[in-house]
């Protein structure tokens, strides 16, 4: 990585970003791969360079006038919006509500209750504001450094290079205040690293610009010879990151309709009506009406519709858009998110053919990113949608967008041998495995079919495995394991072809390494 | 399928590529460490069966003995032939690792991929002069750990794959 940094090709994403970013010119052209040279002027800022190995002492008390005077020096720690304590503050009001109860509320009476409320809120807005002045973050050479703590001080240094995707995330109350919380995917970290929770629009959208540069500067092959028609783009980009702050080709929209509609042909949807139906028939019958018995009706039918619903939420307005070699993903309706992804950090391409849909042909693409734990069941939390509902078209398009080359019609995708039947008697003809011109393509499923797209650059490891059954049919498996997700595997292949798909993807694994 | 070119049928699913690859076999020292680990569940196990059955003279307490010996001889019978199984092979790209019996898989690590290497050695593995050596890739699937080893070769093929994942490394 460091041989990277004297080449034209390492230089080239830099120059741009500095007049983007006027606070921090020398740190962001030394480019130290460690923080200490981020100090050329080092008595200007003794702070910085001190605060991680003498923690003990207070931390910045003033930014502006401490540091953002030296502009030679290092680049000044920033604090969060100072609105952000009344945000964490407000948040922990509905925690504290919902942590009462209503029983809570019946037994001390409506002016205790608020009292209590009041009290233990102001608790949570008063520990929120310590918080807030103890947090700092700034970027030092190729790193992303946040403080944080009072009394356990924590300095985590987040590495750039190993920056998977950045997301702006806008629950509702941010919206209403104008702020935004910044997350970071790093690989390695099972869960998001670093949220910094709350910035002003403008400054998460800055920042975010500027990680994703100093990221993409890292190794100069990356930003490179990943997408070589607009190789000016990225520089462009990232000379102006706020003034074009939507910039960006727009990829694909998705109409509401369409994602309404989608999730009405979920089985949750489906299975409604006759849930329904069936609890009326057993009041009617008994011809009692407890409170507690449609309470509980009314809360196991929430928690059915809660999956259609909330991808209705997160789905709502869900716009993608390529940006130079990046992703760009927009989506939610009470919480927007943001998400940006290099396309280099695609690990898997997942396409699902759920059965309803099946009727409208559409599809949904899902895009693995390194940095998300694969057992993460909190889909929520997995920003992992690349379509929530297009039809084959839109989905080939797409695919083809993220992965140049990859024409979802026409993968030489090949059956394994008719004697599968004998492990899978339903399934075994949706089974298929191919390998693309650059991806590896599995296909598996009965009822909802899935199609997995691995890049060989992202294959981390190949196993073929054989059970007993197997063996007795002269069968093997192949998976493909990728960083991130479940990667792509091809079942039951016959032996000789298992071994021969085995030492193919290798070749092609180390082939794809070559010619990056 | 639309290879450069397949290479020759396999014969058994443990020998893939058997003209070029060169499998090398670990320890049978091996053996005797699983048995012992073996022997040590088992002691616990039967211990237990035998207080039992003295104290509460159920005929089922000695069914339940003589079905623990059983289906520990016929485990110490797979443990020999499983730790016979198990291979390694380091060809010039990446490591190939197999193991198993009943359900056999072979992983195939390309060092390119490697994040880091670990070497270890409990007690029992101590007391017979072996180690583990065991390598990790971004993926958390990943398979590829090599029991039975002497610690030189051990620490022969820790620096082998550090050094040429150093080479070759590349980011995610």
């Amino acid at each position: 990585m460091t041989d990277g940094h004297p080449g034209p090709g390492a230089a080239h994403p830099t120059p741009p970003d500095v007049p983007a970013a006027p606070d921090s010119p020398p740190a962001m052209q030394i480019r130290p791969t460690w923080g200490t040279p981020a100090v050329p002027a080092a008595p200007a800022a003794p702070t910085v360079p001190a605060a991680p190995a003498a923690p003990g002492h207070p931390p910045v008390p003033a930014e502006p006038t401490d540091q953002g005077g030296a502009a030679g020096g290092a680049e000044p720690r920033q604090r969060l919006h100072p609105l952000s304590p009344v945000l964490h503050g407000a948040k922990s009001l509905f925690v504290v509500i919902a942590g009462l109860s209503w029983s809570t509320l019946s037994r001390v009476g409506f002016g205790w209750f608020a009292v209590l409320v009041a009290v233990l809120a102001l608790g949570a807005t008063v520990l929120a504001v310590v918080s807030w002045y103890n947090t700092g973050y700034h970027i030092v050479g190729r790193e992303l450094r946040v403080y944080e703590g009072l009394l356990w001080r924590r300095t985590r240094a987040i590495p750039l290079e190993r920056l998977q995707s950045v997301e702006v995330v806008r629950p509702l109350l941010a919206q209403l205040t104008g702020l935004a919380e910044l997350r970071l995917e790093v690989v390695g970290g099972g869960k998001t690293e670093a949220p910094l929770a709350y910035l002003s629009v403008a400054d998460a959208a800055r920042l975010r610009q500027r990680l994703l540069a100093v990221a993409a500067g890292t190794p100069a092959r990356e930003t490179a010879d990943a997408v070589p028609p607009p190789a000016g783009d990225p520089a462009v980009d990232a000379a102006a990151p706020v003034a074009r702050e939507p910039a960006g080709r727009p990829l694909h929209a998705v109409s509401n309709t369409d994602l309404l509609v989608s999730q009405l042909l979920t089985p949750q949807a489906f299975l409604l009506p006759v849930g329904v139906a069936f609890v009326v028939f057993q009041f009617l019958s008994e011809g009692s009406w407890s409170f507690i018995a449609v309470a509980s009706t009314l809360t196991a039918m929430a928690g059915v519709l809660l999956q259609p619903v909330r991808r209705v939420l997160d789905d709502w307005n869900f716009r993608l858009a390529r940006e130079a070699d990046r992703l760009r993903i927009h989506n939610g309706l009470l919480e927007t998110r943001m998400q940006t992804v290099p396309l280099e950090r695609v690990q898997t391409v997942v396409v699902t053919w759920p059965l309803l849909w099946r009727m409208k042909g559409w599809l949904r693409l899902r895009l693995e990113v390194a940095g998300y734990s694969g057992g993460e069941t909190d889909d929520r939390n997995r920003p992992d949608r690349l379509l929530p509902v297009g039809d084959r078209e839109t989905g080939a398009r797409i695919v083809a967008e993220v992965l140049p080359g990859v024409r979802l019609g026409a993968l030489p995708l090949t059956a394994p041998p008719a004697r599968v039947r004998w492990l899978r008697p339903l399934s075994a003809r949706r089974l298929a495995a191919g390998l693309d011109e650059r991806v590896f393509a599995a296909r598996s499923g009965l009822l909802t079919r899935e199609l997995a797209l691995v890049p060989y650059a992202r294959v981390q490891s190949v196993r073929v495995v054989q059970g007993p059954a197997q063996r007795r049919l002269r069968l093997a498996t192949v998976h493909v394991d990728t960083a991130g997700g479940a990667g792509a595997t091809a079942y039951h292949r016959d032996l000789a072809e298992a071994w021969a798909l085995a030492a193919e993807l290798t070749a092609r694994v180390h082939a794809a390494r070559r010619t990056r | 399928m639309n290879a450069a070119e397949p290479p020759q049928s396999p014969v058994s699913a443990l020998e893939p590529w058997p003209d070029t690859v060169r499998w090398q076999p670990i320890s049978t020292d091996l053996i005797w460490v699983e048995l012992l680990r073996l022997a040590l569940g088992l002691a616990v196990l039967l211990v237990g069966l035998a207080v039992g059955w003295a104290w509460h003279g159920h005929w089922l307490f000695g069914v339940g003995c003589a079905v623990v010996l059983l289906g520990g001889g016929w485990r110490a019978w797979t443990i020999v032939r499983a730790v016979h199984a198990w291979g390694y092979a380091e060809r010039a790209d990446d490591l190939l690792v197999r193991h198993g019996l009943l359900v056999r898989r072979l992983s195939i690590v390309p060092y390119s991929r490697m994040q880091f290497v670990d070497v270890s050695a409990g007690p029992l593995e101590r007391a017979f002069d072996l180690a583990t050596v065991q390598l990790h890739t971004a993926a958390a699937a990943t398979d590829a750990r090599v029991p039975g080893l002497r610690p030189a070769e051990a620490s022969r093929l820790r620096d082998r794959l550090t050094a040429l994942g150093e080479d070759r490394a590349e980011g995610l």
